[in-house]
């Protein structure tokens, strides 16, 4: 009987402190991203971060949550060390160029987060766990001038030389 | 003396037909068949590389395309040609006979009127010449002009193989269509 209290007792200690250890304290995060460059013939432009999260009490495998510009995605755990993947697409026509900053929350934040935006608060109000800044330089979409237009301008001009040296020969 | 005067006359009549008249002698036409072949035959890169018509699946049209589209630009070429010379013939005349005259001045065997022969010869070179590499330029630039402006904005819901046969086509029948036209 003793025996089954303690292993009980345990096992709720166990569980406790797992628990309590899911929490990232002092969070450190180090991220790569990749996104799209040429979109001359695509109309999504993707958005591709991953981030490997160190926290200080060393957790490992918490669940995390992105936001960016409002929009709210799970980030995806890759490998079995504190890696994470956020992606998502944007319009080609939508996506500006600049920074996007993606907000983490773990789920205690990402809970505060959506309740923010049910009740239609600032959800810059949630202090989320970390953030991580992707810039997009921008997508090639192509030359200014496309090559035919380029060429037919030019055609043009040759012929209106031609023509206007043919007018004064026949003046 | 009389004979050579004949002659002389003849060579003259000669050159006035040759001036008045629209054919062109055997050198000129074949320049003029010569650019023509090759302005008419520089379409079908475009439409090969650009509008990726197959190379071998339309080599029919090719042919028959180009043959047609050399014929039209040789005949816009000539009759460009005989619009021009006489305009360019007057235009120069006078810079020709300064110069033949200054030339011709130090050579006091020859007879005036050799000289006037001679003078008349030259300008009727000159102005040969310059229409006939004008008369090429111009049509050459209208050519493609019309050429690419029609391939790639009017016919640009056509089919590659279609577009090519009517582009080059209207292109070559307008050229020639053009040339004929007064001025």
């Amino acid at each position: 009987m003793g025996n089954r209290s303690t292993f009980l007792s345990i096992c709720f200690l166990v569980l406790f402190t797992y628990t309590v250890a899911d929490v990232c304290t002092k969070p450190k995060v180090s991220a790569s991203a990749y996104t799209t460059q040429d979109a001359t013939v695509l109309t999504n432009i993707a958005f591709v971060a991953e981030l490997s999260l160190n926290c200080e009490n060393h957790v490992t495998g918490l669940p995390l949550y992105a936001e960016i510009n409002g929009r709210t995605l799970p980030a995806a755990r890759i490998g079995d060390d504190n890696k994470y993947q956020v992606s998502w697409t944007e319009d080609v026509k939508k996506a500006k160029s600049g920074d996007y900053s993606i907000n983490l929350y773990d789920e205690e934040g990402y809970a505060a987060l959506r309740k923010a935006l049910r009740s239609g608060e600032d959800p810059s109000s949630v202090k989320s766990l970390v953030t991580v800044v992707v810039n997009y330089p921008g997508a090639y979409q192509g030359p200014w001038v496309n090559s035919e237009f380029m060429a037919a301008i030019l055609s043009v001009l040759v012929w209106y030389l031609a023509f206007t040296a043919r007018s004064k020969l026949l003046a | 003396m009389s004979g050579k005067q004949s002659k002389a006359f003849t060579k003259e009549e000669e050159l006035l037909l040759q001036d008045f008249s629209r054919n062109v002698s055997t050198k000129s036409s074949a320049l003029f068949y010569g650019n023509a072949f090759i302005v008419s035959a520089i379409p079908i890169w475009l439409f090969w590389r650009i509008h990726m018509i197959d190379l071998y699946s339309s080599i029919i049209s090719f042919i028959a395309v180009t043959l047609a589209s050399t014929y039209l630009v040789a005949l816009a070429y000539k009759n460009t040609k005989f619009i021009l010379k006489h305009k360019v013939a007057v235009k120069r005349e006078e810079a020709v006979t300064r110069e033949m005259t200054r030339k011709l001045a130090e050579d006091k065997k020859m007879s005036k009127k050799e000289k006037d022969e001679r003078i008349l010869w030259k300008k009727n070179e000159v102005a040969d010449y310059e229409a006939t590499t004008f008369s090429i330029f111009y049509n050459n630039a209208l050519f493609l002009a019309l050429v690419i402006f029609s391939s790639f904005y009017l016919l640009k819901t056509f089919t590659p193989a279609v577009n090519y046969i009517l582009s080059v086509g209207a292109a070559g029948g307008l050229l020639a269509l053009l040339s004929t036209g007064p001025q």
